[in-house]
This record gives structure tokens, sequence and C-alpha cells, in this order.
């Protein structure tokens, strides 16, 4: 039996002229885990967005256990039984968990803090989703922000659970667990349907699997009788590298160099304790390691977002560890951060003003004193067709992107600078994989122009196969550093759980 | 001179009364900010209010025959309707937002103007005043005793002998410290106001809260304007809610737009008011001081106020 069919389903935007549905039909069984790939702005957010009441179609029919629904609003949806975990989390920043889970579903018209707390407890105890209910959504880990709207579906009884891009901002070693959670969820006879751009999890967790391209169905397939190229060309319509090439790095001189930082949390906490490291012009320098093992504060500390208590860093040999993001940014610095949607962005203005945002002053961009608007707007478009940036205009707004393409909008500012010092966080987070190639393409080319890169990313296999050298950060410290042959999973995996002897 | 010289019971009474329209304001900016709907507005809403209720129950007072007969009330139906007047005013801008996304500091700029030009004119049009406006006819809302509170010596005189909008605004009060704290529908608003799309998500109706908040602002800005011409005084003046609305805005930020924090800031600020009028009678510091007093010291609480917030989000960034 199917629990979800689609039929015929057409929706065009008119403002960004885009067709993001075209006549697509498919089902989904039930009970089933149900996995849909596509690349960025294949239109796999909105045919969900559609399935959960959010958007309107314009034409076509969804069937819900075979029978036809119309779905206005998210209200419909869940009385439906369909319930969804967007792309990106809406959640009210000074809600408590169970304030979180339970919004919209109290009967009373009071309040009992108490028996509210109970229920979201006996809920995580029954799907075995351990949270503290009276924990501040303001405080909690992207991790658990997702059990959070998890659990907050799952208290309305739905049957079918929708994911959008789960996966994506979850690191490594949270996706194992995740992905039980989802075949928990099967076996108490839900039906999942999830997005992902990680074909290997989308293989591994699910039965069947619909590819999408440019609005429309592809096709679906039963996980166990397809694999990675498979899915890979059906996405993108071509042959895809799922690897990259590269040519042996020439380093040339020290570009960046940090020599004994240390940095402190505010409550005394030691997050940095004596990093030192440099990286080269022409050579991509990967930092690897669990999540949460000092990365975050050792980007930021270098891009100038957080103070250092101690230590020296250097970029070309001058001395920046008290200078500003912006006069970083002028001594030759550019910074791709990791939420590119609230750091790097401002989803409310146009396309053009994003490709120049933070790069204003630069000289060659003026005519006199102000922005000279034709050469932006080539730059612009430029951008948007070498970075396939696709459904929007130069003036249309950011915040109509799709998810995938809102990172391009970043990767394509940063890289369009051939900066000295190029600072990359998950480069590929929520990226389709013909996007994956290119921006990995494009790292490497920095590199070939002579930019010392310093990469940071949760994914082994982005480390292992750009990397000309890697630092595997643990518990604050860089546990060691391995280049050339050394540089194998195997070593990085030891350095990782903190074996000093891994490399020997 | 000793501080209970200056202030007397009846400087405190007095505190209460100026207090009153701003504490009305405050319930309903503090309201509309936490559903994320910045009603600016309040100001214009509390000066047409005015007018409307001292021209409402001159017309009931005059030309029917209930209002002929109990002159009181008139007055009360004066209220009434003026009480029904704001709220409609509220409708109107919820029904601008919501069907035409209309900018709502564009529409109260454009209110506080209107407001204050459109009372002169139809004063002067119908009732040839040009600065204030009034009619001997008219008979002012009554003080009310209140029961055994009455008795308790001091107490009572802090606590009772005001009229029915005093006592209103202090049940509002309560009333929406109890919904937003104890109420699902609390929850909502707050749901609506910090995050809409996680609102939306789980099927709250954004329409509802926002029209809900806006409507009772009016209101309880409709209480406000009737308080100072049939309430405080039986006259109408030009601009006569005199930044009370602005203030009433302030003093809702100034409680972190929760109803408890609204209610007492809108007291501080009538506080001060009084003191600043005692310390006129009583003292030899020159007026002119006297006067910026109770804005300085609105600034220097507010940074205090701000420096703690800020301190302690720090402290939980870092948790
Ligand atoms: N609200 C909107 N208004 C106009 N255009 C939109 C809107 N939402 C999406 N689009 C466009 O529709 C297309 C499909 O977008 P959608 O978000 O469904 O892509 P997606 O497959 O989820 O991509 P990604 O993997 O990048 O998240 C995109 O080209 C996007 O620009
Ligand atoms: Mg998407």
């Amino acid at each position: 039996m199917n629990a979800i069919t689609f039929e015929n389903i057409s929706k065009y935007y008119p403002s960004t002229e885009v067709q993001a549905s075209d006549n697509v039909s498919f089902s989904i069984r039930k009970g089933e885990i149900h996995a849909i790939c596509g690349e960025n702005g294949a239109g796999k957010s909105t045919l969900m967005n559609i399935l959960f009441g959010l958007e309107r179609m314009d034409s076509g029919r969804i069937l819900i256990n075979e029978e036809e629904v119309t779905l206005r609003n998210a209200s419909d949806a869940l009385a439906h039984g369909i319930g969804m975990v967007h792309q990106h989390f809406k959640l009210v920043p000074s809600f408590t968990v169970a304030e979180s889970i339970l919004l919209g579903t109290e009967e009373k018209p009071f309040i009992s803090k108490k028996s509210e707390v109970e229920a979201v407890r006996e809920l995580s105890e029954k799907y075995s989703l351990p949270i503290d209910p009276s924990a501040l959504i303001d405080t909690l880990p992207v991790g658990m922000l997702q059990r959070v709207e998890i659990l907050k579906m799952l208290i309305r009884n739905v049957e079918i659970l929708i994911l959008d891009e789960p996966t994506a901002v979850l690191t490594p070693n949270e996706v194992g667990p995740f992905l039980d959670t989802l075949r928990n969820l099967k076996e108490r006879g839900k039906t999942i349907i999830f997005i992902s751009h990680k074909l290997q999890e989308v293989l591994d967790a699910s039965d069947r699997i619909t590819v999408m391209r440019k609005g429309k169905f592809i096709g679906t397939k039963e996980s166990k009788e397809t694999n990675i190229y498979e899915l890979a060309d059906m996405m993108v319509g071509r042959k895809v590298l799922l690897s990259v090439d590269k040519k042996p790095s020439v380093p040339g001189e020290t570009i960046l160099s940090v020599e004994n930082i240390n940095v402190t949390s505010s409550s005394g906490l030691k997050i940095l304790d004596n990093v030192s490291f440099s990286v080269r012009r022409g050579e991509i320098y990967g930092i690897a390691g669990v999540s949460g093992n000092g990365q975050e504060a050792l980007i930021k500390a270098i891009a100038g977002e957080v103070q250092v208590r101690s230590g020296v860093i250097r970029i070309s040999g001058k001395e920046v560890q008290n200078l500003s993001v912006e006069q970083k940014r002028k001594a030759g610095m550019a910074y791709v951060p990791e939420d590119r949607v609230h750091v790097g962005l401002n989803v409310e203005a146009s396309l053009l003003d994003n490709s120049l945002l933070g790069y204003e002053d630069e000289k060659c961009f003026k005519k006199g004193m102000f922005l000279d608007e034709k050469k932006l707007r080539e730059r612009a478009e430029k951008m948007i067709s070498d970075y396939q940036i696709y459904g929007s205009s130069v003036d249309g707004l950011v915040s109509k992107l799709s998810g995938g393409n809102m990172q391009k909008v970043v990767l394509a500012r940063e890289f369009e600078h051939v900066p000295d010092l190029l600072i990359v966080e998950q480069p590929v987070r929520g990226l389709d994989v013909g996007s994956i190639e290119f921006v990995h393409k494009a790292i490497i080319e920095e590199r070939d122009k002579g930019t010392a890169v310093l990469l940071v990313s949760v994914e082994l296999d982005e480390i292992l196969s750009l990397s000309d050298r890697v630092g595997v950060m643990y518990s604050g410290s860089l546990a060691g550093e391995l280049s050339g042959d050394e540089i194998n999973e195997t070593n990085i995996a030891l350095l990782m759980v903190g074996k000093k002897g891994g490399v020997e | 001179m000793n501080i209970f010289d200056i202030i007397t019971i009846n400087v405190l009474q007095s505190a209460i009364r100026l207090a009153t329209p701003i504490i009305l304001a405050a319930l309903g900016a503090a309201l509309c900010n936490k559903a994320g709907v910045l009603n600016l507005g309040i100001d214009g809403f509390i000066t047409m209010s005015a007018f409307v209720a001292i021209v409402s129950t001159y017309l009931i007072r005059n030309f029917t025959a209930i209002g002929m007969m109990h002159p009181v009330l008139a007055t009360f139906l004066g209220v009434l309707i003026t009480a029904l007047f704001g709220g409609l005013l509220g409708l109107i801008y919820a029904f601008l937002k919501d069907r035409f996304n209309v900018d709502l500091v564009v529409l109260s700029i454009a209110t506080n103007m209107l407001a204050l030009e459109i009372t002169v004119y139809i004063m002067r049009a119908v009732f040839h005043q040009s600065g204030t406006w009034s009619d001997s006819s008219i008979v002012q809302l009554p003080s009310i005793e209140l029961p055994l509170i009455s008795s308790i010596p001091v107490l009572g005189d802090l606590l009772s002998g005001y009229n029915i909008i005093v006592y209103l605004s202090w049940i509002f009060a309560v009333l929406l410290i109890v919904l937003m704290k104890k109420t699902k529908w609390g929850r909502y608003i707050t749901a609506v106001g910090e995050n809409r799309d996680a609102a939306v998500s789980v099927g709250i109706s954004v329409t509802k809260v926002r029209y809900f908040a806006l409507i009772l602002s009016g209101v309880l800005s409709g209480l406000a304007g009737a308080f100072l011409s049939v309430g405080h005084l039986t006259l109408f003046t030009r601009d006569m809610s005199a930044g009370r609305g602005w203030l009433g805005n302030a003093a809702a930020l100034f409680g972190f737009n929760n109803p408890g924090g609204a209610f007492a800031a809108g007291l501080f600020f009538g506080f001060a008011d009084a003191l600043a009028l005692r310390l006129q009678n009583v003292t030899k510091i020159p007026s002119y001081i006297i006067q910026v007093m109770p804005y300085v010291l609105t600034i220097v609480i507010l940074s205090i106020v701000s420096y703690k917030a800020l301190r302690d989000r720090r402290k939980r960034k870092a948790a």
C-alpha cells in the first residue's frame, strides 16, 4: 500500500521564474524509508513543502493512503498525519525544550509545566531519544535541536515524517545514531521521507531512492539495486567524478603562522591549548577532528571573531591577532564561515548586494566615490554562471534561493578574490554531488594560484582528498600533523581520538 | 525637610493616577511587541480616543433620554464607546497589516500626525474652540471606594478611591500577566513574535494573534484616552495624550515586553511625574531641572536594566 502518491504535481514561482516542480509523479510505500536526491534547486524542498501544506501546487493531486487530500496549511498536513522537520529549524529561541515540543498541541487553556515536562520525558523515553525537557533552545547544539524537531512531530502522532536534509547539520559521528533513529521509527511503522546529498548514507539508510532534476522526476530505485555512481549520474545528467585530481603541491613562503595560541571561554575553560601550525602559499592545510574539539574556536580566533588570550597569529608576516575581521580581510584573508546563511549572507538583500558583501571598500569596484554598478553587475552575473547558482537573477533576493544555492553565493564571493589566505569551513555542506566536484576543483585552483588554504571539515573524505597537510585537533590542542603518505584514514582516526602515537 | 514630607500619600495617589494612561499604553505596547507587531500609533490612538470620549459623553448626556436622566451613566457609556472605538482602530491596523502587509511604522507616523490635526480640526469646525473644549453638562467619571480595602489604614487610601479606569488598568495587567505566563495563548503570542515560521509550521494562526494584539492594544489606548478627557479632567485639549503613548512604548521595552514589567515601568513613570510636580511646589529647585528629572531618571534606569540584560545574555551564551 502507498502512504503517499504524487500525481502530476507542478509548481511555478513567478518571482524567480523557476518551474520548481514539473509534472512530478511517484509514490511512497507505507512503512518505508524513502530518500529523495537531486541537485541544489532541483525542487526537493518545494515538493516537500507542498506535501506539508506550506506551498500550494499549481496543479496535480496528492493521495494519502490512497485517498485524495487538500493540504492548505501545516495544520491540514498534521491532521493527515504528516510531519516535517525543515532544512532550517523552526524553533523559538527563548522556549524550553518541552515548550517547543508541545507548542500548538496544548489541549487545556492553562499550562501545567510539570505535566508538560513529564509528557516530554515519556515521549523521549518511548522513542529512545534522550533530551532534557527544561533546557533552553538557545543553548542547545544543532544535533539536539534536530531531536527537538523530531519529537515535536512525534508527539503529534504523525505517521509520515519528512526530513529535509537532516544530516547536513550533523557531524559524522552524530549521523550513525541519527540513521538508527530513522530505522527505529520505521520499525514502529512510521513512513519516512528524507532528503540528502550524501549518497552513501542514502544507500545505507533507505529502502528506495527517488531522484529529481530541475523540477522533474527522474526515477525511483530500490536502494539494494543501485550504487553511488548511478545515482550521481541520474542527478546531474552526466558522469560525475567522485574524487578529485590534483597535482602535488608546490608550497612557497609561509602565509599563515599560528604560534602558541590559547583561548579560554568566559567561564574560564580552556578551549585552545597552545596551538601552533603554519600554512604556506600553494598548499591546502586540512584541519580534521571530531567536532567540538576546538576547531570552531581555532578558526574564529584566526578569523578575528574570538579574542586569543596569548600567542601570535601572523598573516604574511604581519601580526594580526588583535585586528578586527575587517582589518584581517584587508591583510589578505578570505573566510567562508560554517554558518553561511546567518554569518555569510544577508538573505533579505539581492544577489548583487551579497556578491559584494564585505568588499564594498575595494578600489576596483568603485568609480569615484560610488560603486561601479555596471562592473559589479557583470561580476555578479559571471559568478552566477561560473558557480551555476540556479534559481535567481542578479537582483533576486537570496532568501528565495534553495539551500545549496545560498551556499554557492558565499563560496563564489570569497573565491572570486584570490586572497593570500583562504579559510573554508565545511565547504560542501548542503551541496549536491555536482557542486561538490565543482567546489573541490575551485579550492584546488585557488591553491594552484598561490593561495594558502586552510580547510576545516568534519568529513574525513574531504580532508583526505584535498589536503596536502593535515592537522588533527583533539580536546583543544593539535594532536598531530600529517603530510604526504602519512595522510590516511587510519592515522587521522587514531589522532582524532587522542592517540598521539598514531603516526609512528 | 524629611523625605516623607515630600512623598506624602497624596503624591502617591497622584502618581497612580498619572501612571494609569501610561500603564494602559504600556500593556498594549508590550503585547504588540511580544506578538511582533510594533504599534507606535498608540499615542495617536490615545489623543483620538480622548476626543471621542468627551464628545460621545456629551452627545449621550444631552441628546438621549438615558443621558438626561442619569448624567453619570452617560460618562460610563462614553467610556465604553471609546474602548470600542480604540478596538476599531486596532482592527483597522490589523486588517491593513494582514491584508496588504502595510508597514506599521509608516502607518503609525501617519496616525500620530492625523490624530493631532483631525481632533483640532473637528474641535474648531464643530465646537468653535481652538485650544481646549469642555462642556459644563459633562460629569466626571466618579471615584469608587473599594469595600473592605478602603477601611485598611494607609493602604486603603493608597489602593482605593480611584475611578473605574484605574482599576481596569490593574485588572488588565493581572489578566495579561496570567495570559502570557500561564496559558497556551500567551505561548502562541510569543512564538508568533519571536519566530513566525515556527508558529506557522505547527498550525498557529499568525493572523489571529496579530488581530488579538492590535485590537486589545487599541481597546487599552481607548481607555487611556477616556481616562484623560472624562476621568482625570473633563475637557479636551489639543494633543491631549502629550507623549503618554510614547512613554507607554518606552515602558513596554523597559519591562522587557512582559506585562508585569510594563506595569511596573508605567507606574515608575507616573511616580516620577508626580514627584516632579511635588518638588516644583515644595522646593526651590528650578523648575526646568525638575522637569527633565523623569527623563534623566528613565535613561539611568534603562541603562542599568539593559546592561544587566546584556550581562545575563553573555552568561547564558558562555554556559
Ligand atoms: N519562495 C520562493 N520563491 C521563488 N522561488 C523559489 C522559492 N522557493 C524556492 N524557489 C526556487 O525553486 C527552485 C527549487 O528550490 P528548492 O528549495 O525546492 O530546491 P532543493 O531541491 O531543495 O535544493 P537544495 O538541495 O539546494 O536545498 C530553486 O531554483 C529556488 O530558487
Ligand atoms: Mg532544499
